[in-house]
C-alpha cells in the first residue's frame, strides 16, 4: 500500500500499480494513446506523461509505480503543450478521410486531436509508398496507422499467436502478419485506435455513431464472453424493427473476443409472423411425446423450463452431452467436497503453472487458450499440454507438451496425484496410491516417470498452479473415476482446477435439469433432432428464437450467471408459449431467473437487476457468482482400469477454431467448412490423398467428409469436425473408425 | 467582404417622418374627426386608385401556376445532388453527417465498399414529409454534394413523401451541357474562398 497524492487528491496504490492504474480507478483523467489497459504498457506514445514533485521533466505514469508520498500533477500548461505536440506529429500525413473512415466518431486520434485543439497538420514527411493488405477478415490501411502497437500487443500477449509484428523501417515501419499464425480472432481490429486495422466484412457498411448497442453474451461457448451487438436498420426502405446486426464490439480494453464471438453474429432466425397451424401441431406432439431432447445452446430460463415440464408431465430429458458434464461434475464435488470446480479464467491467467489434460487448448474454448497465453506471457507460467496430438498453432503458448497414447487419461492423472496430492490426501487414499504402478501407467501412456519427475520439479517454487480439464474426459469410460481423482488433487493440495463446459450452457444445463439416459420415442427435440423438431436454425416443425433474439441468462465457465439481451426482434413462436399451453406459466422467460435453483446455488435475483458494466478499474461486474455449496460424503477411488489400446485409424472430434456449432456455421463471415484434417503421416497410413472424400462409420452413422492435410498436424491422429453434426455427442472424442475412399 | 455599408447607423438620411395627426383625447374632439371623415368622402379616394390603376392595365399578380416567380439562388426546395465538374461523377462520399445532423430524422442512408475499395451510397432517401427545409445538411456536407435546389413543388396525396438518390443528382446531360448550378445558400463557398484556404503542408 503507497499514499501518495494525484492533483491534490489523496490516492492509495496497491504494489504493482502504475500512476495511471491508480488514477483510472480513481477516476481522474490522463490521456493515453497506446495505452492498452489489458497489457503490459509499450510506453511509445509518452501522451501519459505527468509532472511529479521533485522529479525534473516529464513522468510517464503508464509504467511508472507511485512511490510513498509523490505528489502528481497531471494537468498544466507545460503537459497541455507536450501533448499538443504529440498530437502534431501524430497527424503528420494522416490521411484527412475521416469523412469516409470507418473510426470516426470513435477513433482516439481524432478525440484527442480535437481534444488538444490542433486545428490544422503543420508538419509533413516525404510519404512512403506502402501497402494495403487484406488477411482473411482483417483489413489493413497503413496509411492511417500510427504505430501505437496496441495491435502487435494484444497478438502477443492475450491471444498468445505472435502474428502480428512490427516490419521496421523508420518512417516506413508498418504492422505486418505472419498469416499462417494468424487465428482470426479480430482482437486486433477491435484494440486499433485509428482506422487502421478494420474488418473487411464491415468496412464502409456503417457510421458508429448510428449503430445502437445491444449488450448480451457470446451464445457460441462456455464462456459467454461480454460483447455488444450492434445492430441498425435494414437499408433506407425498413421500417424500425427490422434490424440486422452490423458488428460485434466489446470492451476491448479489459476483455477479449474470439473470431466466433466477434464474427459470427448474423445467425438469427428472421420469422416475421406466428405460424400457428405448426404451432398447433407441436402442441399436439407435446400431448404424445414422452422426450425432450434438447442442445446446451439454451439458457437458463428454458433449461429450466424443460425442467419443469419434465417434473409436471413426466417426459424424459436427454441432452447426452450435459450429462455426462453433470455425472462428471457430480463425482468431482463429492471428492473435492465443493459443489462446483475452483478456478475460473481470471485464476488461469493469473496462474504461473498450468497443466491441461483431455482438451485441444486451441479450439476447445478460446478464452481458456487466452487465458493461458497471458499467464505465459506474463507470469511467465509454466504450461504443460497433456494430449495425444502435438499442435504446432499453440506451441507459443505450451513451455512443454506430453504426447500420451489414446485412452490413458485415467493413468496420468493418477499420476499427476501421485506426484502433487499432499501427505493428508494420501493417507485418505492409502489404498488407492498403494496400488499405484506407475511403472505400468508410463508404459502404456508413453509418458515416462522421469518426464513426471519433471513435471513436479518445475512446479517448485510456483504459487499459483492450476489444473485445466476438457471434454475428452467427460465421455471417457473411466469417467467418474477421473473425477474423482481431479477432487481430490483439488482437495489435498494447492491446485485449482478448471472443468471446461463442453457447449455453451452445459454447466447451467447439468445444474438445473436433472438428465435422464435413455429416450423413450416419439421424442421432441429442441435444437435436436427427433420426431418434432422445434429449431432456432429455421429448419424445424417450428421456429424458435436464436440467442440473438432472446433474453435470458447463461452460466459461464466463471461459474457466474451472465445476461443476454435480445439484439433483434422474434415475432414467433417462443418456448414460453409453448410453456404455458403446458401448464407452466409465465409473461417472459426471465421470469424465471429469480426462480433458477437455489439449491444449486443460483440467487433469487431478477434479470433486470443483473448488473453488466465496467468500473473505471477494468473489472467486471456483469451477473452473479453461483455459489458453491459444500458436499459432505465419503468416498474411495477405484484402481486404474488397464489402459486399452487404440490402433489403425484414430480420428479425434475437433472443430476449426471459429466453429462451434450450426449457428457459427450459418454465420457469413465464418467460412471454415467441416473436414477431416489429418498430417502427412496419417494420410501415408490412412492412403488417402488430401482432397479425397472418405466416408466412414461413427457413433452409428455414415458420415462423409472431404479429407485435407494439414501441415501443421503431426502424428496419427485426424481431426475430425462436428460443428455440423448439430447436438454434441457424448461419444468419446477418439475414435477408431475404417475410412473408405468414395469418389 | 466589405461591412462599411451596414456600419452606418445613422438611420435620418433619406427617411422622413409622416405627418400624422394627433388622436383625439376628449369625446368633442371625437365627435369632430367623425363629421370630418363623413363629409370629406374619403371612400372615393380610395375608388379612384384602383379604378386609375385598372385603366392603365399594370398588373402584379403572377398568374401561378402558369406564371413562376425567379427563385433565389438561397432558397432552400427539394434537395439536389451535385456532381463533380472535374469528372462528372457524383460528389458525395457516404459520410453520414447529412443523416447525423438531420433534426427532423428525415434522411437516412445506406453505404458499402465498392469494387474500387471506395466508400460510395448505395441508398439514399430523404423523406421530404418530414424534412422541414432548416439547410443544415446542405451547411453540413463536406463536399457541398447536397445542397438545396429550387424546386418547391411537392405536394403529394400522403404525409409520406420520398426522394432517392437518383431522383436527386444533376442528370448526366445536363452536367456535360455545364448547366449544373451551384448552391449560394449556407454552407456553400463564399467569394474569395481560394485565398482562405490553407493547404495540407504534405511534401509531395
Amino acid at each position: 500500500m503507497i499514499n501518495f497524492v494525484i492533483n491534490n487528491i489523496p490516492v492509495i496504490a496497491q504494489k504493482g500499480e502504475s500512476i495511471l492504474q491508480v488514477a483510472r480507478r480513481e477516476g481522474i483523467y490522463i490521456p493515453t494513446m497506446c495505452y492498452l489497459a489489458k497489457t503490459t504498457p509499450n510506453a511509445s506514445c509518452r501522451m501519459c506523461s505527468v509532472e511529479a514533485k521533485g522529479v525534473d521533466g516529464f513522468v510517464l505514469s503508464c509504467n511508472t509505480p507511485p512511490i510513498e508520498g509523490l505528489e502528481v500533477t497531471t494537468d498544466s500548461d507545460a503537459l497541455y503543450k507536450e501533448r499538443q505536440n504529440i498530437m502534431k506529429l501524430y497527424n503528420v500525413n494522416h490521411p484527412l478521410q475521416c469523412g469516409v473512415c470507418d473510426k470516426s466518431g470513435e477513433c482516439e486520434l481524432q478525440n484527442k486531436t480535437l481534444e488538444f485543439s490542433v486545428a490544422e497538420q503543420s508538419f509533413a514527411a516525404k510519404e512512403q509508398k506502402r501497402k494495403k493488405k487484406q488477411w482473411g477478415v482483417l483489413s489493413y490501411d497503413p496509411y492511417l496507422c500510427i504505430l501505437c502497437e496496441k495491435c502487435t500487443a494484444v497478438c502477443n500477449e492475450v491471444v498468445g499467436a505472435e502474428a502480428l509484428y512490427i516490419k521496421p523501417g523508420g518512417y516506413k515501419s508498418a504492422i505486418d502478419n505472419d498469416y499462417a499464425q494468424c487465428i482470426q480472432c479480430g482482437e486486433c481490429i477491435a484494440v486499433c485506435p485509428v482506422g487502421a486495422m478494420a474488418s473487411s466484412d464491415f468496412k464502409y457498411n456503417s457510421n458508429a455513431w448510428e449503430l445502437k448497442k445491444v449488450p448480451s453474451a457470446c451464445a457460441h461457448c462456455s464462456s459467454a464472453c461480454s460483447l455488444n451487438y450492434e445492430v441498425k436498420h435494414v437499408g433506407v426502405g425498413a421500417h424500425e424493427s427490422e434490424k440486422i446486426i452490423y458488428r460485434v464490439t466489446n470492451e476491448h480494453d479489459h476483455d477479449s473476443l474470439c473470431g466466433a464471438g466477434r464474427f459470427g453474429f448474423d445467425f438469427e432466425n428472421r420469422v416475421t409472423a406466428k405460424d400457428e397451424k405448426a404451432f398447433s401441431n407441436v402442441l399436439k406432439a407435446f400431448e404424445y411425446a414422452k422426450t425432450i431432447r434438447f442442445s446446451s445452446m439454451i439458457t437458463n430460463e428454458e433449461a429450466y423450463i424443460l425442467q419443469k415440464l419434465k417434473e409436471k408431465h413426466g417426459y424424459r430429458l436427454i441432452n447426452d452431452e450435459a450429462r455426462a458434464y453433470q455425472k462428471f461434475i457430480q463425482a468431482y464435488s463429492l471428492a473435492c467436497g465443493n459443489s462446483l470446480y475452483s478456478a475460473n479464467l481470471d485464476l488461469i491467467s493469473k496462474s504461473d503453472y498450468a497443466v491441461t489434460l483431455g482438451c485441444s487448448i486451441s479450439s476447445d474454448n478460446p478464452m481458456v487458450r487466452f487465458a493461458l497465453a497471458q499467464a505465459v506471457k506474463r507470469n511467465k507460467a509454466y504450461v504443460a499440454m497433456m494430449h495425444p496430438i502435438e499442435d504446432e498453432s499453440i506451441r507459443n503458448i505450451v513451455s512443454q507438451h506430453f504426447k500420451h497414447e489414446v485412452g490413458s487419461e485415467e493413468g496420468l492423472l493418477a499420476m499427476l496425484c501421485e506426484c502433487f496430492v499432499n501427505v493428508e490426501g494420501k493417507k485418505e487414499h492409502q489404498d488407492f496410491f498403494d496400488s499405484l504402478d506407475g511403472g505400468y501407467i508410463s508404459g502404456e501412456s508413453s509418458i515416462g516417470e522421469e518426464e513426471f519427475e519433471l513435471l513436479a520439479g518445475k512446479k517448485n517454487r510456483k504459487k499459483a498452479p492450476v489444473l485445466i480439464l476438457g471434454a475428452d474426459l467427460y465421455a471417457h469410460p473411466r469417467a467418474e473415476n477421473i473425477a474423482k481423482m481431479a477432487g481430490v488433487l483439488d482437495r489435498y493440495s494447492d491446485f485449482s482446477v478448471l472443468i471446461i463446459p463442453s457447449d455453451t450452457n452445459t454447466l447451467g444445463v447439468s445444474l438445473i435439469c436433472e438428465l435422464d439416459e435413455e429416450a423413450l420415442s416419439p421424442v421432441i427435440a429442441y435444437n435436436a433432432f427427433g420426431d418434432t423438431v422445434l429449431s432456432a436454425l429455421g429448419e424445424g416443425d417450428l421456429d424458435m428464437p436464436a440467442l440473438n433474439q432472446q433474453e435470458g441468462t447463461f452460466t459461464s465457465i466463471d461459474k457466474k450467471v451472465v445476461p443476454l439481451n435480445a439484439a433483434l426482434p422474434y415475432q414467433g413462436y417462443e418456448l414460453s408459449d409453448i410453456s404455458n399451453k403446458l401448464g407452466v406459466k409465465c409473461v417472459n422467460v426471465i421470469d424465471f431467473t429469480s426462480k433458477l435453483p437455489h439449491e444449486k446455488g443460483y440467487k433469487a435475483i431478477a434479470f433486470d437487476d443483473l448488473p453488466n458494466y465496467y468500473l473505471n478499474s477494468g473489472i467486471q461486474v456483469r451477473g452473479y457468482l453461483l455459489d458453491a455449496k459444500e458436499v459432505k460424503e465419503e468416498i474411495s477411488l477405484e484402481e486404474i482400469s488397464d489402459i486399452k489400446e487404440f490402433n489403425g485409424t484414430v480420428i479425434y472430434s475437433c472443430n476449426p477454431n471459429m466453429q462451434f456449432n450450426l449457428f457459427t456455421d450459418k454465420a457469413e463471415i465464418i467460412v471454415d467448412k467441416a473436414l477431416l484434417k489429418g498430417s502427412k503421416q496419417f494420410a501415408q497410413a490412412a492412403k488417402i490423398k488430401g482432397g479425397e472424400n472418405v466416408e466412414f462409420m461413427l457413433d452409428g452413422k455414415l458420415l462423409s467428409r472431404k479429407f485435407q492435410i494439414d501441415n501443421k498436424l503431426k502424428g496419427m491422429i485426424a481431426y475430425n469436425a462436428n460443428f455440423d453434426l448439430g447436438q454434441r455427442s457424448s461419444l468419446y472424442r477418439y475414435q477408431q473408425i475404417q475410412l473408405e475412399r468414395v469418389q | 467582404m466589405n461591412n462599411e455599408q451596414f456600419n452606418n447607423r445613422n438611420v435620418t438620411d433619406g427617411y422622413y417622418l409622416v405627418d400624422i395627426e394627433d388622436y383625439p383625447t376628449d369625446g368633442w374632439g371625437k365627435f369632430k374627426r367623425v363629421v370630418k371623415r363623413t363629409f370629406r368622402v374619403e371612400l372615393f379616394v380610395g375608388l379612384w386608385v384602383v379604378l386609375r390603376e385598372m385603366i392603365k392595365f399594370d398588373i402584379h399578380t403572377v398568374s401561378y401556376p402558369a406564371e413562376k416567380m425567379p427563385i433565389g439562388p438561397r432558397y432552400r426546395a427539394v434537395h439536389e445532388m451535385k456532381r463533380l465538374w472535374e469528372s462528372d461523377t457524383e460528389r458525395c462520399i457516404g459520410c453520414g453527417l447529412c443523416e447525423k445532423i438531420c433534426i427532423s430524422n428525415c434522411i437516412r442512408m445506406d453505404t458499402k465498399i465498392d469494387e474500387n475499395s471506395r466508400k460510395v451510397v448505395s441508398e439514399y432517401s430523404i423523406n421530404l414529409g418530414r424534412c422541414i427545409f432548416c439547410g443544415y445538411c446542405a451547411e453540413v456536407c463536406p463536399e457541398l454534394a447536397i445542397t438545396h435546389g429550387g424546386e418547391y413543388e411537392n405536394a403529394s396525396e400522403q404525409r409520406e413523401h420520398f426522394i432517392m438518390f437518383e431522383d436527386m443528382l444533376t442528370p448526366i446531360d445536363k452536367m456535360k451541357d455545364g448547366k449544373q448550378l451551384e448552391f449560394e445558400g449556407f454552407g456553400a463557398i463564399t467569394p474569395h474562398e481560394d485565398e482562405r484556404v490553407k493547404k495540407t503542408p504534405l511534401a509531395y
